[in-house]
């Protein structure tokens, strides 16, 4: 029997079918307004992908924002947990989880057993979060991939003062009309959003192996930016970063299949 | 009749208030834990604890206050603005902290804005921030001073009988409260956080007798309540100010019940008695200003952290939940210290940051409470 994962995040929405212990299929789509449409879609993706059915699932595990209105899930457990699960069970020598989400980002400590240690989630604005870099991706006229890629071919990132989205975006659009190349702006941008959540993360004391988790990890900008600031590398997963909330409900569903309280990787 | 009491916590404008007006009676609000209600309640007065309870908007309050200040002494303003507060008489504001010090001036001032919203009685009430003895003085002066301007406007005397007596009145109900948290210390417990803290909201806003004579019936029954606590994490909640019943029921949605708490409108007013016997206005002065766990109080962290720490082992909780109003400096500050040194101790805590008033954030604090109740499960 597989277990499953389905995370109905703020942003977007994603499932995780893991069978043992190898993760089958997964799939990603944006949120709706109708959490249970969303999970019933990504979930239909994500069995369609590994050609299964829902009755081959033994148990299923809902998280993210809309983890309580999945009718499917036999469990619903918070974001914080499932992150730190999913990135302990790929791998399981890290001790920091920064996870980025849409609206939120969260800094998670662990112990060797992936259990909860100390966490922290932003609290005051969006700053720290993938709308940030959204909405300064939407002003450069770029693609919210290329605000990474393209951090890559600065050689002199700008300095955002504001750490306030609406501000942030008045200086980028002071530096634009300036003719700054798009690489330094798209730099600083990055390099902006990593110093805000560095200090989240430092505040729960960052211990290593550290890894990113969330969509904002895809943006290798971002990465190269936290281990600056943070002074530590940061661990690559080798499961999209953005489902790992997903995976993490899927590893527990199948520990609450099997009745234990640690299932491992065979990645 | 705990139903009343729930309908009393979350409404200002409440049935007994009704009641004492139509009665002919006169309604004092008070901003703070440091303004004894005993010399209202000796005047003939209902001591009224304000509150920014059933706002929906800021405006108002916005319009006055800085940005930068915390959000409930914005939501009394704006009640206040919004004519909420019509059926007090008098209102004594004091420098609970700075953001309550500068809702004295912002009501005087939206009162030019907003005609016929500033309580006939309106004074504002200094409260020394250390308990030595000349402080302990300048406090019995100002009491002193409180007693003067009260006689003056309603046209009553205060007596040190009237005093005494009200001081027996008002020990009373913290010896009942005392029994009520016994039964909240407990293995099962009785009773939610929620409505411990209905309870203890409704206490300073209806008359004292009455609420007492209620309360003791509660807490009979509660004798042979069947436990509501199965299977729940027991929590502690400290920190800035809550009369939020909501946001407990919050947090008790989490598999949680908050069996104690040390936040202003909750279980901070009533561990140590005041002497009935002695001189009142000495007596209360001194009281008042030396058995409070608020931060505002300069040179007491180790008591505060030692009777929390002693709190934490009486009732045997399993995590403490340190929340804060947004841009509290006093409880901002303190719960990172004291989350240091209580995690030090093996005590698992989380920090939470909010807004006061209408629960704007549930999602995000529902996610962050239930990250804490799995952490400790």
């Amino acid at each position: 029997m597989m277990s499953a994962g389905c995370d109905v995040g703020s942003l977007t929405t994603k499932a995780v079918i893991l069978n043992n212990t190898r993760v089958m299929s997964h799939a990603l789509i944006p949120s709706s307004f109708n959490p249970e449409k969303s999970a019933a879609e990504v979930m239909a993706l994500a069995l369609n992908a590994a050609g299964l059915t829902m009755k081959d699932i033994g148990f299923c595990v809902g998280t993210g924002y809309g983890r309580e209105k999945i009718p499917f899930v036999g469990k619903a457990v918070s974001e914080i947990a499932c992150h730190a699960k999913g990135a302990h069970w790929l791998l399981p020598s890290i001790r920091t989880i920064i996870d980025i989400g849409g609206q939120d980002c969260k800094a998670i400590r662990i112990d060797e057993k992936g259990n909860i240690v100390r966490f922290i989630t932003n609290d005051k604005c969006a700053s720290g979060t993938g709308r940030f870099l959204e909405v300064m991706a939407k002003l450069l006229g770029l693609e919210l991939e290329e605000l990474g890629t393209l951090s890559g071919q600065s050689r002199n990132p700008i300095t955002l003062a504001a750490t306030c989205t609406a501000w942030a975006q008045a200086e980028v659009i002071v530096h634009l009309n300036s003719n700054t190349p798009k690489a330094d702006l798209a730099a600083g941008i990055n390099q902006a959003m990593a110093a805000r959540v560095a200090i989240l993360a430092k505040s729960v004391g960052v211990e290593k192996d550290v890894c990113m988790t969330g969509g904002v990890a895809k943006n290798a900008g971002v990465l190269d930016a936290m281990e600056k600031h943070l002074g530590v590398p940061m661990r690559r997963l080798r499961v999209d970063p953005q489902v790992m909330g997903a995976l993490g409900a899927a590893v527990l569903a199948k520990e609450k299949m099997e009745g234990a309280s640690h299932v491992r990787s065979r990645l | 009749m705990m139903e009343k009491l729930r309908k009393t916590a979350l409404n200002l404008h409440n049935e007994f208030v009704q009641k004492w007006k139509k009665q002919g009676g006169k309604v004092v609000g008070y901003a703070c834990t440091f303004i004894p209600e005993e010399i209202l309640h000796a005047a003939g007065l209902l001591p009224f604890r304000l509150r920014g309870v059933g706002t929906t908007s800021v405006s108002i309050g916005d319009s006055y206050f800085g940005p930068v200040n915390c959000s409930l002494p914005k939501c009394m303003l704006q009640l206040a603005g919004q004519g909420a507060y019509a059926f007090l008489d008098g209102a004594i504001l004091s420098n609970g902290c700075d953001s309550m010090r500068r809702l004295e001036e912002c009501w005087r001032k939206a009162s030019e804005d907003y005609p016929g919203t500033l309580p006939g009685y309106y004074e504002y009430f200094s409260v020394p921030h250390k308990a030595v003895d000349y402080s302990i003085d300048f406090y019995a002066q100002e009491l002193t001073e409180m007693i003067s301007t009260l006689e003056k406007h309603f046209k009553v005397t205060i007596t040190a009988k009237a005093l005494k007596k009200s001081i027996r009145v008002y020990n009373q109900g913290r010896l009942l409260l005392r029994k009520l948290d016994e039964l909240r210390y407990r293995g099962e417990v009785p009773i939610t956080g929620a409505d411990a803290m209905a309870i203890l909201i409704a206490g300073h806003a209806m008359p004292r007798e009455e609420w007492g004579a209620m309360l003791k019936d509660i807490l009979a029954d509660l004798e042979n309540t069947p436990p509501v606590s199965d299977h729940k994490k027991r929590l502690m909640l400290i920190g800035s100010a809550n009369d939020d019943v909501d946001f407990i029921n919050l947090i008790e949605d989490s598999s949680a019940i908050v069996v104690a708490d040390t936040v202003c409108f909750g279980s901070r007013t009533y561990a140590n008695l005041v002497d009935e016997k002695a001189d009142p206005i000495p007596t209360l002065a001194s009281h008042y200003l030396s058995n409070s766990i608020c931060p505002r109080m300069l040179g007491c962290y180790k008591d505060r952290r030692s009777y929390i720490m002693d709190l934490v082992n009486k009732t045997a909780v399993d995590g403490v939940i340190l929340q804060n109003v947004r841009f509290c400096d006093l409880h901002g500050s303190e719960n990172g210290v004291l989350e240091r040194d209580l995690e030090a101790a093996g005590i698992p805590c989380m920090r939470l940051e909010r807004e006061y008033g209408p629960l704007v954030e549930t999602g995000r604090i529902r996610m962050r409470l239930d990250a804490f109740v799995e952490r400790i499960s």
